[in-house]
């Protein structure tokens, strides 16, 4: 018999296919690992995800402990993630750390590995969330490599699901369609769950993920030399960072407006939305807005909704 | 009366305490000698046929004579979800071994096939699974080894804590997937490469190597003549271990039935025994025993613990002489190198004075007839005789390789389900950096990471310092865990191993270990170095390691234009 426990693989995931799965898989035994299964079949058990820090607020629980509660936007949406006392010790510390620097006006990119979870209410609807193992602040460049990444985890689903469809939905029909045979179990589950499902949000997702991974304007950290290894600490890389940031936001959310205009401008909420994902949180995008307003730079043709002067 | 059928007697004696135990048992006893129906189906067809002869009215009349109105189906996954008295199971299982066993029932022969079986068939996620014996009282055609089949109507069965499935003559079983695995059809030869695991085989092949060789018993007790050998065809070579008189010489063509395939190591094995059939076959298309030779010519990455009468060619990098006193007080040499072909690098041990100037590396050789052994997961050919080897004028592969700094790229999921491997490079992304990666001491003797400053061998000490980082990798399908030595960790770091210890004493080992994070976590990394893979999963050591910089502008564009997204 083969006893070995093997340690689940990590899952690059993005936020919008890991947060509308409503299915999932556990065996009876007691360490049986649980699965979350996606819309295009992906059998999560652990993911690795990046992103800026949304929300972290502390919550008193009935017992008096403390839990940690946040959010991580990605391009596609945001990820729900809890830390309590069940969390590696580091991971608490790290938590209390960062919800500082947050309140310190910071802006935090973040990638974690966590293990996936999920909760159905009394109605039957299915919450996902996540618990972080491992976490560190990451630079953009790093996050830029894990957009990559995502994407390209996330298109070699789509393209599974896209030749299962006309496939016999059977171990062999799909690997005889060329699936790739660790995908076929979740993809069978997924199609008996779900039914046919809408491929094209995610599509638009990875757009989006694409569009800020080769965002130019973006600036990449320094890179910490031997001589200068003291600049690990904080204060240096943030210093850095902001005083690069100030002209940048402005000259990315005139791309966004840019880019987002249908014709009658775009509203207050997608820019900040992009915005966040591109890294700046929803205060400095918030002012960045009222600077170019200020300036001249865009308008308002109607209450909450921004175009660019002509 | 046999004791297994206490527990069954007890329960008929609970409903009719009238009953004689002894009639009960032997009533149990008839219905599994002559109608193969095991006890735990049995027990109610007794209990009536009780109920009825002690006047007892049957507390519920059962409706016709089945198991199934009685009891309705229950359906699981998990061979552990059952419990001993299941009847009328339902449950999807790969078929691990399947041994048809011939029993005799009132004069006659009836087969009753009995093997191992396993659930979760479908789970490809390296879960464990429960493997049960089970005895299929039908004799069905259904069931192969390596065949997916779902069972409905089979029940459980628990004889000294130990539990089993009988599937029963009434038992349907419908194959879901057909066996891939060899199949046990005797007469129908099977390609050799084909051969993996433990099973009864037919094969045709030609003989390449034969051998007379004796086995001494363990406790003393004698000795067996055995002929060792190994035989060929198109599609691979498989050592073979005869029991029985073997005189076929080497280049005979021949079939045999009914071989025992036995996996020594992590090598599999045939069998010839008693039982086993050999007969010379004719075909003049066969490949000559001078092709099979030539094809059957090993590289490194083929390697497995346990191979016998390899041949291949490799290259003797580097070549150490060492001597050593034997058991008996006689002072022996042993000539061990490390040795490289174009697919890896592994070691080599010479038991006698080689043929070539060993001070004078490299060298090309050709061996023939060597065993394999491993050392760590580390394949070691193992020559015991000098005209084993043949040195040869140049490599095979020609100039062009440089094998002394030559790196073998292997898939990461490649090396967690392969033998252990040296001199490869992988990459896979860093999902965690391990807490106790830093400084540690050493023992200064055999160089194990002390535990509260003390070795498990040689006790309380100060130790050596060293550092070292433990990451795990992983693909998105499989992980490995990586060690990284000395100079691939301050690599990484972009620090010496004094700075490092610097910050640790100063920030504490937790903020370190934060940076190290910040460094890694999530990145794509690169490490070169050997690999053990053993039950305790997959380990990288590493002697040199680099983050990969992805340039996020180009793979997306290349991205774009792969899947023709603008």
């Amino acid at each position: 018999m083969q006893a070995r426990i093997r340690r689940q693989p990590a899952l690059p995931l993005l936020a919008s296919e890991f947060g509308e799965s409503t299915l999932h898989q556990q065996g009876s035994g007691e360490y049986d690992p649980l699965f979350l299964i996606t819309k295009l079949g992906a059998k999560v058990n652990r993911v690795i995800v990046a992103g800026l820090i949304e929300r972290l607020e502390p919550r008193e629980t009935a017992n008096g402990a403390t839990i940690w509660q946040g959010q991580l936007r990605d391009p596609s949406g945001l990820h729900y993630f809890s830390v309590g006392d069940y969390a590696p010790e580091s991971m608490r510390e790290l938590i209390i750390q960062l919800s500082q620097r947050i309140d310190d006006g910071e802006t935090i990119m973040l990638m974690m590995t966590a293990k996936a979870r999920y909760f159905q209410n009394d109605e039957g609807a299915v919450f996902t969330s996540l618990r972080p193992e491992e976490a560190a602040v990451i630079s953009r460049t790093a996050y830029r490599q894990w957009l990559i990444k995502a994407a390209r985890s996330m298109l070699g689903r789509i393209d599974a699901h896209e030749k299962s469809i006309t496939s016999e939905k059977s171990i062999d029909g799909l690997a005889t369609a060329g699936i790739p045979e660790n995908m076929i179990e979740g993809i069978l589950l997924a199609s008996e769950h779900y039914g046919e499902i809408d491929v094209e949000s995610y599509r638009l997702n990875i757009l989006q993920t694409l569009d800020i991974a080769e965002d130019k304007a973006i600036i990449t950290t320094p890179p910490v030399s031997s001589a200068n290894q003291q600049s690990l600490s904080v204060e240096n890389e943030e210093e850095y960072a902001t005083t690069e940031e100030g002209g940048e936001i402005n000259q990315t959310i005139l791309d966004l407006i840019k880019r987002l205009d249908k014709g009658e401008g775009v509203d207050f909420d997608s820019i900040l939305n992009n915005a966040a994902a591109r890294g700046f949180d929803r205060d400095s995008a918030e002012s960045a807005l009222d600077d170019l307003s200020d300036d001249g730079e865009i308008h308002e043709p109607r209450f909450g909704w921004f175009k660019i002067t002509e | 009366m046999s004791d297994n059928y206490d527990a069954h007697v007890s329960e008929v004696m609970k409903q009719v305490p009238e009953a004689d135990p002894v009639k009960v048992a032997e009533a149990f006893a008839r219905y599994e000698k002559d109608f193969l129906i095991p006890p735990e189906d049995a027990i109610r067809s007794v209990l009536r046929r009780f109920q009825t002869e002690t006047g007892v009215a049957p507390v519920t009349q059962s409706q016709g004579s089945g198991q199934k109105q009685s009891q309705p189906a229950k359906k699981v996954e998990l061979l552990t979800d059952l419990s001993a008295d299941d009847r009328n199971v339902e449950i999807e299982v790969q078929v691990i071994t399947h041994n048809p066993r011939t029993t005799m029932v009132r004069g006659e022969e009836k087969i009753v096939p009995y093997g191992l079986l396993e659930d979760q068939p479908w789970n490809e996620t390296g879960a464990t699974k429960n493997r049960w014996e089970y005895k299929d009282w039908g004799n069905s055609p259904n069931l192969m080894p390596g065949s997916v089949v779902r069972l409905e109507g089979v029940s459980v069965n628990e004889y000294q804590g130990k539990m089993s499935l009988n599937i029963n003559q009434s038992s349907r079983i419908a194959v879901l997937k057909e066996g891939v695995r060899t199949v046990v059809t005797p007469g129908e030869p099977v390609d050799i490469s084909s051969i993996k695991s433990d099973g009864t085989v037919s094969i045709v092949g030609r003989v390449l190597v034969s051998r007379e060789d004796v086995i001494h018993r363990k406790d003393g007790s004698g000795s067996i003549d055995v002929v060792r050998g190994r035989i060929a065809d198109e599609s691979g070579t498989i050592g073979f271990l005869s029991w029985e008189p073997f005189s076929h010489e080497v280049g005979t063509l021949v079939k045999i039935e009914n071989a025992q395939v036995r996996v020594f190591r992590d090598t599999p094995e045939i069998n010839i025994g008693s039982s086993s059939r050999i007969e010379i076959f004719h075909d003049a298309n066969f490949s000559s025993a001078e092709e099979l030779n030539a094809q059957s010519v090993s590289k490194i990455e083929d390697l497995r613990d346990g191979s016998r009468d390899v041949d291949i060619v490799f290259e003797i990098q580097k070549m150490v002489k060492r001597d050593f006193t034997g058991s008996e007080g006689e002072s022996k040499s042993v000539w061990s190198g490390d040795i490289a072909d174009p697919t890896g690098k592994c070691r080599c041990s010479i038991w006698t004075e080689p043929p070539f100037n060993f001070e004078e590396m490299p060298v090309v050789v050709r061996v023939k007839g060597a065993r394999v052994r491993a050392w760590q997961g580390i394949p070691d050919v193992t020559i015991d005789n000098a005209d084993q080897i043949e040195v040869l004028a140049g490599a095979p592969w020609g100039s062009d390789i440089d094998l002394s700094n030559n790196l073998v790229e292997v898939k990461l999921s490649d090396l967690t389900t392969g033998a252990s491997r040296v001199g490869i490079t992988t990459k896979g992304t860093v999902v965690s950096v391990r807490e106790d990666s830093g400084i540690i001491s050493r023992c200064s003797d055999c160089r194990r990471v002390l535990r509260d400053g003390e070795c498990a061998t040689h006790g309380r000490q100060d130790g050596v310092q060293d550092l070292r980082f433990r990451l795990v990798l992983d693909d998105g399908m499989s992980t490995i865990s990586l060690i990284l030595n000395k100079d691939s960790s301050e690599g990484i770091m972009e620090m010496s191993m004094d700075q490092i210890k610097n910050i640790i004493s100063e920030n504490g080992s937790m903020e370190f270990i934060q940076s190290l994070r910040e460094k890694v976590l999530g990145r794509e990394l690169s490490a070169n170095g050997r690999t053990i893979v053993d039950e305790q999963g997959a380990m990288l050591l590493s002697d040199s390691a680099e983050i990969v910089d992805l340039d996020s502008v180009m793979e997306a564009t290349e991205i774009r234009a792969r899947w023709g997204l603008n």
